[in-house]
């Protein structure tokens, strides 16, 4: 027990004195508020343009499918988290269901967070639970008619959903694995980065290669190693100070959604979680898309 | 006597219109801006990267430094002349924003510009970490005005 004490006393040291190392923190709040950060939790659920409270949703999601209103994730016990059980969040993030049943769009990327591992889980919850709530009840989505019946999406799961763990790969160096957990799992880059097909399953093929119809009416940029068309001239370095401040290697500057990504995500992480993103990306399979690339 | 007083005030009004007639061809073509705001933008990212590759001691020209800075400070005097209005059609990345939230796009580039200022002046002053700081901040004032103001649609 007080060897228990000591360990937990040396992992909160070691989070103040160094920083928020993930795997090393010992209390889950620290863990969960660093997962928070690189999961860009607050980015779609904070209507920031209009000022909104922080993470009681309502910012409008402008997609090829129509417009989807991210939820109330404040701990509200009436239009939030609050009542919310432990099962009831891992099958929220790992299944894509509500409480209630219902099945959720996949614009709440539960397609890639069906990856988290179970203590992330917990952690990003005990998170959650620890934030401000706010009453503000869920703004319904704005969908075509033939979208609005939820059992439809049953289909779509079976087709183009897959749960399940991020299982590392025993032939990867450990920064590999943990860029790929976060690419994947927590940053979910593939939700915007990767092409859709008409269902809006995604083109595996094309897997970072760049999404033409992307969010808000955007071209989401090619971030394979294709020299062309991705970000294939760029160094390890170059895509990690890129997570950092923004700045492409030609001294230009993100903007629209990816300045928002950068600034509540990937500047908040630490710089081996940069470099581990950059380590992986730059392994990836070059893929030439039609998506222009962001720079030559 | 009154006959050729007219005639002279014709004459006059008709040198004045003429004069006005060049005038009116320089309000450039919208394209022709755009092209023109581009090429500045670009011009103002060649030298921030640049920089960034003194600041972080990836190259050694220090000695350029200042030269750079000074560009930077030329070339961000007045970033919203370059989006009068009609210049918000055709082959651009600004957003409606920038002539629909004028106010606020005035102030997010006098920001960026405020922070060009302190990068120059710490380049000024030559001391290493006053540079790196206000460099990183310098490119805070970029992405702040970017990311409110500018599509990412390329």
């Amino acid at each position: 027990m007080k060897n228990l004490a000591m360990h937990k006393s040396v992992a909160v040291w070691l989070f103040i004195s160094v920083a928020p190392v993930l795997s090393a923190a010992d209390d889950a709040l620290p863990q969960g508020e660093y997962l928070f950060h690189a999961a860009g939790c607050a980015t779609c659920h904070t209507q920031e343009d209009n000022k909104g409270s922080p993470l009681a949703g309502g910012r409008a999601l402008k997609t090829a499918f129509g417009i989807f209103y991210s939820s109330n994730i404040t701990p509200d016990p009436d239009t939030g988290l609050g009542r919310w059980s432990e099962a009831d969040f891992q099958r929220a993030l790992r299944e894509g269901i509500s409480p209630e049943g219902k099945h959720y769009y996949p614009a709440f990327p539960y397609t890639s967070y069906t990856q988290l591992t179970d203590a992330d889980l917990r952690a990003l919850r005990k998170y959650l639970l620890s934030r401000q709530p706010v009453r503000q009840a869920n703004r319904p989505h704005e969908l075509p008619w033939y979208l609005r019946a939820r059992p439809l999406l049953s289909f779509w799961k079976m087709l183009y959903f897959r749960p399940g763990v991020f299982q590392p790969l025993a032939d990867k160096p450990p920064a590999w694995n943990r860029g790929a957990y976060l690419v994947k799992a927590v940053a979910h880059c593939g939700e915007c980065h990767t092409p859709r097909h008409f269902f809006g399953g995604f083109k595996e093929a094309q897997y970072l290669a760049g999404n033409p119809h992307g969010v808000d009416d955007t071209k989401i940029p090619n971030i394979t190693p294709d020299r062309k068309t991705g970000i294939g001239k760029w160094s390890a370095s170059d895509i990690a100070d890129y997570l950092e401040t923004g700045m492409t290697p030609d001294g230009d500057f993100a903007g629209d959604l990816m300045a928002d990504v950068i600034d509540n995500s990937t500047s908040v992480l630490i710089r081996e979680d940069r470099r581990a993103i950059a380590a992986y990306l730059k392994s990836l399979p070059a893929v030439e898309s039609l998506a222009r690339s962001p720079k030559k | 006597m009154m006959k050729h007083g007219i005639t002279r005030k014709l004459l006059f009004t008709g040198m004045m219109l003429a004069a006005l007639v060049p005038l009116g061809l320089s309000a450039a073509e919208p394209e022709d801006v755009i092209k023109y705001r581009k090429n500045v933008m670009k011009a103002i990212g060649g030298h921030t990267s640049a920089a960034a590759a003194i600041v972080q001691g990836k190259v050694d020209y220090k000695a350029h430094l200042a030269e750079h800075a000074r560009a930077l400070q030329v070339l961000t005097k007045d970033i919203p002349a370059l989006f009068p209005k009609d210049s918000d059609f055709g082959d651009t990345e600004a957003k409606d924003a920038v002539w629909t939230k004028r106010a606020d796009f005035e102030k997010a580039a006098k920001n960026a510009r405020t922070k060009v200022e302190a990068f120059a002046k710490a380049v000024q002053g030559g001391n290493q970490q006053a540079m790196a700081a206000s460099f990183k901040d310098m490119g805070e004032g970029c992405k702040g005005c970017h990311k409110d103001f500018r599509k990412e649609e390329k």
